[in-house]
């Protein structure tokens, strides 16, 4: 899995490429708290390039969530595939979550 | 009809793909549809995840098998391990309204596997027997009416 992340209108964007397993999920955990460690107020997580989650991806994502809440930042997952999104439901984390179809509606949001 | 496949991997994530590979491949041959290879493929990656993580507490000398076995009645995969023995009582899963990072591979398991069951035989390790009776399609609604 590649991980990259870029800025897009003032805010950092986090694009994984590939799946997110218990094997990649610690490598996507590290730069995602690299940020959160910063205290960023909004980060965005592009799903366009996820092509496979398993739960060890969904910890990261509720760990990275909870950490953030506790400073007031936001985390906005954005273009998630339906079988991901099936998951989030079926978890019932997809009231938890900010889930958005793209990211100019998760801007604007 | 029943057809066997074993795979043996060591224990380590990087190895999950395979599994998921495989699983994907089984679920073709026994002719699943799309969303249902998915589900399954999810399943037994997360069964595999739980050997590796706290059966074999990630010691890569550690062996695990995955058995697929496609019966008329259903589809069936056995994980095999010789890591710590699991108490199955003990395996639940987190409740889903506690929200909190881990606790939902059991979950994802049991949404799409019909028989989750530990061999208690087995003395050394575990044997967890997954089965997914075989769905039957809904006929097509009567056209003429």
């Amino acid at each position: 899995m590649k991980i990259e992340i870029k800025n897009y209108k003032g805010s950092k964007v986090v694009a994984p490429d590939g799946e997110i397993d218990m094997y990649s999920s610690p490598e996507l955990r590290n730069a995602l708290m690299t940020l959160i460690n910063k205290k960023t107020k909004t980060l965005y997580i592009d799903f366009k390039d996820v092509t496979y989650m398993d739960s060890s991806g969904i910890a990261t994502f509720v760990e990275g969530l909870k950490t953030m809440k506790a400073y007031g930042g936001r985390l906005k997952l954005i273009g998630l595939s339906e079988g991901i999104m099936e998951i989030f439901r079926f978890s019932k984390l997809d009231n938890i979550f900010e889930i958005f179809g793209n990211i100019e509606d998760a801007l604007n949001n | 009809m029943k057809n066997s496949t074993v795979i043996k991997i060591p224990s380590h994530a990087k190895y999950l793909c395979v599994v998921r590979s495989v699983t994907e491949k089984m679920g073709e041959l026994y002719g699943m549809t799309a969303p249902e290879i998915e589900d399954v493929k999810l399943a037994v990656d997360e069964a595999c995840a739980n050997a590796i993580k706290h059966a074999c507490k990630g010691n890569e000398e550690l062996i695990i098998s995955v058995k697929y076995n496609l019966k008329r009645k259903g589809f069936e995969v056995v994980i095999d391990d010789s890591g710590q023995k699991a108490r199955p009582d003990a395996i639940k899963g987190r409740d889903l309204d506690d929200v909190r990072p881990g606790g939902l591979g059991v979950h994802l398991i049991k949404r799409v596997f019909d028989v989750f069951a530990f061999d208690e035989k087995k003395k050394n390790g575990n044997r967890l027997r997954l089965v997914r009776h075989r769905r039957i399609n809904p006929p097509e609604a009567d056209k003429s009416s």
